[in-house]
């Protein structure tokens, strides 16, 4: 058992559920997304970024892509949250939280993503 | 070939690309490999540190937006992540603003006393992990390495390949440079490739810190660049240059090799391979000698034209053809120097504290042991009647006393010395030396005649058949016509191209040398130029009078100064002004005036 592929794959993974967690439930309803949801991700989300910095593999360098695709979406949904919750005036209402969730959940599909390149990485692996 | 147009299109560019897409494949680049590589790696140590940052942020905004506050007003209250975020980042960041939005009841006070130590800490552990790896020296010779490779696969016009810039190398860079080539430099010791930086070059010189026995560093110092011209492997190092040698005559068989060597065995070691030019130092300076003792004046000739622009005329020296020679020093140098004295038909007589016999095919040189500077030892080998002395031993301090001892019992020798090292130059220049060897300044001046014009090494090659007097007069033609100081050299070729406005003038068969060197302005002046050769069809039409007749494709070598080289190149493209040379007349350049002048004769 390799201790790196362990903490590796917990992060990807978590990040993944996570960003899934946050996502399910009426798109337009803030009562079915919780806000430490978003952040718990938000800061998974980067941990398993960095955690690909380095890696020379062609299947690193996806692994890489997509974990920054999804930086990016759950980065900008964390702006659309803290806009509508902090600057506009008419507050979180259900347009504004569809545009916070469905940001989210462009972030998770670039996190199935980077989950089944960890299954293809996994399998592969075995087959050797 | 069904579309006529690809079929175009692949003829133009196809079989280039082929060409140059084999050749980066044959070449080994492991070296920039090895570079992405290390960067790679400080990348994955930046990960703890910037995990450990991220949590830490992150543990602190959450406890901040969880732990209960209060507003103005008395109210419960709790941060959001917005309002955590920020307090969090002026906080670590210690930039401070105060407690935002209201202030803060004891409970939140307690959590931000504890992560204003964690944040202070992260940051701290992470900037100092950064800044550690940009002073790694494994990181910064990888970036340097980069940025090296990236400038070299750049260069996108024809560049020279020096490996080893010593004393000989910064000569020759800075003539080539004079010249408007490029050129790339690997060296192994840093010194150097840094004093690159200061030295006045017009354009932007390459280097890098690398051992060139390794493929890899001159596949990245562009060998497998398709405009690499040559390859100077000029290193105090044999071994290295052999290998230098080696590498390039496998992977690009194609390219031109210079190498330096003092010895003959490795020379023999680089003809091996291909078809460089080696170049011994010692062998040439023994080839000048015997040249200078049978002719001057093509010494003289010779060694002007090898010293590049600006090089003052130097003086002819008059080594005696007849008598006898002393020798000092039975080195590699000392070897050569018997060889051709003998082969010139001279009396030797070597001094050498060390030295075996000579070797059997100069068994009539007597050998006296001891050191030269011995008034017994030169008296020995009778240094007061010998005609010549050579100083020839590898250290300078030995070579200047052997001079002044030598001198003190025969004033009248004729005395050659060898100059080891570049600061001894001014004690040579006092001690007013006949004839001297500085070695790094004969491979500069040899690799410069071969490299800056093929023109004039063809030229230099045909000098020594022509006899003294036909170099005398030369010599004083060109110091006549321009001065002691060595104007540029340049060459033409009567084509199309280079010289439009000659097309039809040559094709009509009588085109003398001598109205094309008409000045354009005034044409009973004739241009300061001096035409050194003329290459038709493989064959050496040497210093051609005014009446030689030119053909199309001829190629000139010419010296002159900058001025006249305008006019000619003038001269060779305005249509004007060469029937104004030729003839005489003003031929209007415009189009209308030339209707109306036609119809007025």
């Amino acid at each position: 058992m390799n201790l790196e592929k362990v903490v590796f794959g917990f992060f990807v993974l978590l990040a993944a559920t996570l960003n899934f967690g946050f996502f399910i439930g009426d798109i337009a309803n803030p009562a079915l997304h919780n806000i430490y949801e978003l952040f718990a991700a938000v800061v998974v989300s980067l941990i398993a970024t960095v955690l690909k910095f380095g890696d020379r593999t062609q299947i690193g360098a996806v692994h890489l892509a997509t974990s920054l695709v999804a930086d990016l979406q759950l980065i900008a949904a964390a702006l659309a949250w803290t806009y509508a919750a902090h600057i506009s005036t008419e507050g979180l209402t259900p347009s504004a939280m569809a545009s916070v969730v469905s940001l989210s959940g462009g972030a998770l599909f670039a996190n199935v993503v980077s989950v089944v390149l960890l299954v293809v990485e996994t399998v592969s692996y075995h087959r050797r | 070939m069904g579309n006529p147009l690809l079929s175009f299109w692949w003829r133009l560019f196809g079989q280039d690309e082929q060409r140059t897409g084999r050749l980066r494949r044959r070449i080994p680049m492991a070296s920039a490999v090895q570079a992405s590589a290390t960067i790679f790696l400080i990348l994955r140590r930046m990960r703890v540190p910037l995990i450990i940052l991220i949590t830490i942020f992150a543990v602190s905004v959450l406890g901040l937006t969880l732990v209960p506050g209060r507003t103005a007003e008395g109210l419960a209250y709790r941060m959001s992540f917005f309002d955590a975020f920020y307090f969090m980042s002026y906080t670590a960041s210690t930039i401070g603003f105060g407690e935002l939005p209201y202030t803060f009841t004891d409970a939140q006070r307690l959590w931000v006393t504890a992560t204003i130590y964690l944040t202070v800490i992260g940051w701290a552990y992470a900037i100092g992990s950064l800044l550690a790896l940009v002073q790694d020296r494994a990181f910064r010779q990888a970036l340097a390495l980069q940025h090296f490779t990236r400038k070299v696969s750049r260069l996108r016009e024809p560049f020279l390949l020096i490996v080893g810039y010593g004393r000989t190398g910064e000569l020759l860079g800075r003539s080539f440079d004079a010249l408007g080539r490029r050129f790339v430099v690997i060296d192994s010791e840093s010194e150097r490739i840094d004093g690159l930086d200061l030295d006045p070059y017009h354009a932007d010189v390459p280097g890098l810190v690398a051992d060139a026995r390794d493929p890899g560093h001159l596949g990245v110092a562009g060998l497998g660049n398709p405009h690499c011209e040559a390859v100077l492997a000029l290193t105090n190092d044999d071994e290295a240059n052999l290998a230098v040698t080696m590498t390039a005559a496998l992977l690009r068989p194609d390219l031109p090799v210079i190498a330096r060597t003092v010895s003959t065995l490795i020379a023999e070691r680089m003809h091996a391979f291909g078809t460089p030019t080696v170049v011994n130092p010692f062998d040439r300076f023994g080839d000048h000698l015997r040249i200078a003792l049978r002719a001057p004046a093509t010494y003289q000739l010779i060694t002007w034209l090898e010293s590049g622009p600006g090089a003052e005329l130097p003086p002819r020296a008059r080594p005696p053809a007849e008598g006898r020679w002393v020798v000092c020093g039975y080195g590699r140098l000392g070897r050569e120097i018997v060889e051709d004295l003998q082969a010139e038909g001279l009396d030797v007589t070597i001094i050498d504290p060390v030295a075996d016999r000579p070797a059997a095919a100069e068994e009539e040189a007597t050998l006296v042991s001891g050191h030269g500077f011995e008034p017994a030892v030169l008296e020995g080998a009778g240094v007061a009647e010998a005609v010549g002395f050579v100083a020839g031993t590898d250290n300078d301090t030995s070579n200047l006393s052997l001079i002044a001892a030598a001198r003190r019992v025969n004033p009248a020798l004729f005395v050659a010395a060898r100059q080891n090292r570049p600061s001894s130059g001014p004690l040579f220049a006092v001690m007013d030396v006949d004839s001297l060897l500085v070695p790094t300044e004969v491979v500069a001046h040899e690799v410069f005649a071969q490299l800056s014009t093929p023109l004039l090494w063809r030229f230099l090659k045909e000098v020594p058949h022509r006899g003294d007097p036909w170099a005398a007069e030369l010599v004083d033609r060109m110091t006549e016509l321009c001065s002691r100081h060595l104007e540029s050299l340049w060459k033409i070729r009567l084509t199309h191209d280079e010289a439009p406005a000659l097309t039809t003038w040559l094709a009509g068969g009588d085109a003398r040398l001598g109205d094309l060197l008409r000045d354009p302005d005034v044409r009973e002046v004739r241009l300061d130029v001096v035409v050194l050769m003329i290459l038709r069809d493989d064959e050496c039409l040497m210093t051609p009078d005014d009446d030689t007749v030119l053909a199309t494709r001829d190629e000139l070598l010419l010296a002159g100064r900058p001025a006249a080289r305008r006019a000619l190149d003038t001269t060779l493209v305005v249509d004007g002004a060469l029937q104004y040379v030729v003839t005489g007349r003003h031929v209007p350049a415009s189009w209308i005036w030339r209707r109306l002048s036609r119809e007025q004769g």
